[in-house]
């Protein structure tokens, strides 16, 4: 059993099955990322796994012990709506949950300084949040998440609505946790964000996993080396031409990714598909995009 | 603990708004002011200001602040997802509720020295004992902050929801409770009925009190009323947060 083991989880809203024998692990100072889009289940099985929610079926465990309402606190979470006082300071705001949470005098003053200097709000401490920016705001609840410092953080969406710059700083806060040894859940819909952040990736579709590993482990779920990524005029003709080459390729809008199972240059490419006209031609590792949209399609059909 | 930390959050916020704070110490002082010239006329200021305090300071001093105060502050735990953070936190809805309760004591503690200072500027005196003036004016807030618990966890979902239950309900029973002029006025069958209004029990006691300085034995039957008053809304306010609490339950 890992750390955090999510075990055969069921949930039924009616007759609207969300979670469907969900199952899956973390192990202990791991960034584990559960990836899906939306209406995958991701926000519900957080519900469950902080126990706010009963599962008709399965169990969620903590080194080995259920999560109960009682072993709640060993969880730090971090919801996707921002969840604070705009009428307090950044300060007043932490040292309000460190009393909630059991921390007084000292202790609870160290604790509050040791949050802001980790989140990087440390001149903002006597700032109100009213007069924050988003992603302050967000640096500040997650902030908030790990002041108890609980055995798992769990962060649902923890960028969404951030602007690139507020998006790496908060990055950054969930590496600088991770170094630290801490145990962290991400759920996001926005692979590149899994892909930056996380030791392992579990990949939500209608309530259950349909892959799961660390990057390398998922790119097996395609066999290919690299894509050639291809815009045309005439995408049909591409695909045309990807067939007779015996690749397998993905069509989307706006271009056909061909998957070339050994290192191809760019020049041999280009000689493959040269008697169809083409806009433009890109090589480009295999990533979290090519593999969800896989493992989903497999899934679905 | 807990209770001490809900009680000093929110009066940090509210002296960070300030709004309410100027609003709930600024309409009293004015309905005193209005109603004690009013009924003073030509004649003694000082007996129109010692019988106008008891009932502005129950009626548009804690009724505002002690009701409407907490129906707010439900609200916006339920606006800015605070709530959710709570309910994951080891805050049990009782300290959660004695902090909001403590909270606003301090409020009405504040609204007391204001609504008596302008009455003592205006030759007021206060007549009986402090000690059983203190009780009227715990039980009162307790019964309003109880109130507001429930209104605030069971009927209002929006900070627009939040005047309904105050103007709905609560003005009705300011006027039939005697807050604005004498219950001598109300017409029997009103009378017979205002003795089920909480607010006619706060002013009644008070009034006997602060301004003829009778004693326990003439106040026994308006706090026994109020001590039963106060319990039940005590029982459904924590009651109506921890059902708030269980329906939402969803992150």
């Amino acid at each position: 059993m890992r750390f955090l083991q999510v075990s055969d989880l069921v949930k039924s809203f009616g007759d609207r099955t969300v979670l469907s024998g969900l199952t899956f692990g973390i192990e202990r100072s791991e960034v584990y990322g559960l990836v899906g889009p939306n209406g995958a289940g991701k926000t519900t099985t957080i519900n469950v796994l902080c126990s706010v929610l009963a599962p008709d079926r399965g169990g969620v465990y903590l080194d080995g012990v259920p999560v109960t309402d009682a072993a709640r606190r060993r969880l730090g979470v971090a919801t996707q709506e921002i969840s604070l006082y705009a009428d307090l300071t950044c300060r007043q705001n932490l040292s309000f949950f460190a009393t909630v949470y059991g921390r007084s005098g000292l202790a609870r003053s160290t604790r509050v300084n040791d949050c802001l200097s980790a989140v990087g709000l440390e001149e903002r401490g006597d700032t109100l949040v009213s007069e924050l920016s988003g992603g302050m705001r967000r640096r500040l609840h997650v902030g908030v998440a790990m002041l108890h410092e609980p055995e798992l953080l769990v962060l649902d969406e923890p960028t969404v609505g951030l602007d690139l710059e507020s998006r790496r700083q908060l990055w950054d806060l969930i590496r600088a946790l991770a170094s630290a040894g801490s145990t962290v859940l991400v759920t996001t819909h926005q692979l590149e964000e899994a892909e930056a952040l996380c030791h392992r990736i579990g990949i939500l579709q209608t309530g259950r996993l349909v892959a799961e590993g660390t990057m390398d482990e998922l790119r097996r779920h395609i066999p290919a080396a690299e894509l050639a990524v291809i815009s045309a005029p005439d995408l049909d003709r591409v695909c045309r031409r990807a067939a007779e080459l015996g690749f397998q390729f993905r069509r989307s809008l706006t271009s056909v990714s061909v998957w070339l199972p050994e290192r191809y240059s760019l020049e041999r490419v280009a000689g493959d598909f040269g008697g169809v006209a083409l806009t433009s031609l890109a090589l480009k590792p295999v990533g979290l995009e090519e593999i969800f949209a896989e493992v989903t399609d497999t899934a679905r059909s | 603990m807990l209770t001490l930390s809900v009680a000093h959050r929110i009066l940090t916020e509210l002296w960070h708004t300030r709004r309410s704070l100027v609003f709930w110490a600024l309409f009293p002082s004015l309905m005193l002011l209005l109603f004690g010239l009013i009924y003073a006329g030509d004649g003694s200021k000082a007996e129109a200001f010692n019988y106008t305090a008891p009932g502005i300071l129950i009626g548009a001093a804690l009724f505002f602040s002690c009701l409407g105060g907490p129906i707010a502050a439900i609200v916006a735990e339920r606006e800015r997802n605070t709530l959710k953070r709570l309910l994951l936190s080891p805050l049990g809805g009782t300290s959660y509720f004695l902090g909001i309760l403590l909270a606003f004591l301090a409020i009405a503690a504040g609204q007391t020295v204001i609504v008596y200072g302008i009455a003592f500027a205006f030759g007021a005196s206060y007549q009986g004992s402090m000690w059983l003036g203190a009780t009227v004016v715990l039980l009162s807030v307790a019964s309003y902050v109880g109130l507001g618990f429930f209104f605030g966890s069971r009927f209002t979902k929006r900070t627009e929801d939040v005047n309904g239950p105050v103007a709905a309900i609560g003005v009705p029973l300011l006027v039939l409770g005697g807050t604005f002029f004498p219950s001598e006025t109300l017409p029997d069958y009103l009378l017979r009925l205002a003795h089920l209004d909480p607010v006619f029990h706060m002013n009644e006691a008070l009034d006997a009190v602060s301004a003829e300085g009778l004693g326990w034995s003439a106040v026994t039957d308006h706090l026994l009323f109020l001590v039963v008053f106060t319990a039940v809304t005590l029982v459904l306010g924590v009651h109506s947060y921890r059902q708030m609490l269980t329906r939402e339950r969803v992150l």
